[in-house]
């Protein structure tokens, strides 16, 4: 009988788990809002290479450009006046993020430029284009 | 007594023990693993995109001589001045032109029909024969300058 109490005393008093949750929720809620701020185009695209690129942290949405001349942007095919209005929207919940074109090496250029403009319709007025840098 | 006075014991150290968090700690850090999983962390790298001032035409007929022209055609092909040079030339040709005109912007007229791997190709070189101010202007004719 002696024994079982003691045992039963030193069994309750394990490690604290409050800091451990504390830390996991917090980790949680940074994932949670980290997974809906990049809005991803859904398809894979070849990027065309370049030496001088830049990182941008700010590049949040993005818009693919497959060979075809097909845009994708937040995971569905788009035609090309849909864009502003998504990019109008996109920029009134989240103003400071800017557009980055992922356009296919053997896109065509005209395509990459109409979106630009309706990037530019639509209220961002950086634009960049992805590419193949040192960093990936 | 001594059962007694054990049952008393177990009571207290229920109550200072209140709910049970393990299963609550269990979903909380499944949903954690979901989350990391399904996190996406792309930072694309890319060149900034530009398009000429809209008031080129008119500075055009001013000082001409002020701006770089790069043509590039539908098949690829690219040009400057009407003279067909390799991609490894653009360079080159920039950074004399920036010797002589540090200032001046260079602007590629691309064929709409031109594939933008080329486009953007020829936009690194002219960052890299070290002029920065560089946009794409879209044409439709041949690309002709």
């Amino acid at each position: 009988m002696r024994v079982h109490r003691h045992e039963g005393n030193e069994g309750h008093h394990g490690i604290d788990l409050a800091p451990m949750l504390d830390f996991v929720l917090n980790l949680l809620i940074f994932f949670i809002i980290i997974t809906s701020f990049v809005k991803q185009t859904g398809v894979k695209v070849l990027k065309p290479d370049a030496e001088t690129a830049e990182h941008r942290d700010d590049g949040n949405i993005l818009i693919a450009i497959r060979p075809n001349g097909d845009i994708w942007m937040d995971r569905r095919k788009v035609v090309l006046p849909e864009v502003r209005a998504m990019v109008e929207r996109m920029h009134a919940e989240r103003p400071e993020d800017t557009v980055v074109i992922t356009a296919d090496k053997t896109s065509e250029t005209g395509v990459m430029t109409k979106v630009m403009d309706q990037v530019r319709a639509g209220g961002i007025l950086t634009v960049s284009v992805a590419t193949r840098g040192q960093g990936d | 007594m001594r059962m007694a006075r054990h049952s008393a014991v177990d009571e207290d150290e229920d109550e200072d023990h209140g709910i049970d968090l393990a299963p609550m700690l269990d979903f909380v850090l499944n949903l954690l693993i979901f989350f990391i999983i399904t996190a996406i962390f792309v930072k694309e790298v890319g060149l900034t995109l530009s398009s000429p001032p809209p008031n080129n035409q008119a500075k055009q007929n001013n000082d001409d001589s002020s701006t770089m022209y790069i043509a590039v055609h539908a098949n690829g092909d690219i040009s400057i001045d009407q003279r067909l040079i390799d991609k490894a030339a653009v360079r080159a040709n920039v950074e004399r032109f920036h010797g002589e005109k540090p200032e001046g912007p260079v602007i590629v007229v691309a064929n709409t029909k031109s594939p933008s791997g080329i486009v953007v190709g020829v936009m690194d070189q002219v960052r890299l024969g070290g002029v920065m101010n560089v946009s794409v202007a879209p044409t439709d004719c041949g690309g002709t300058r």
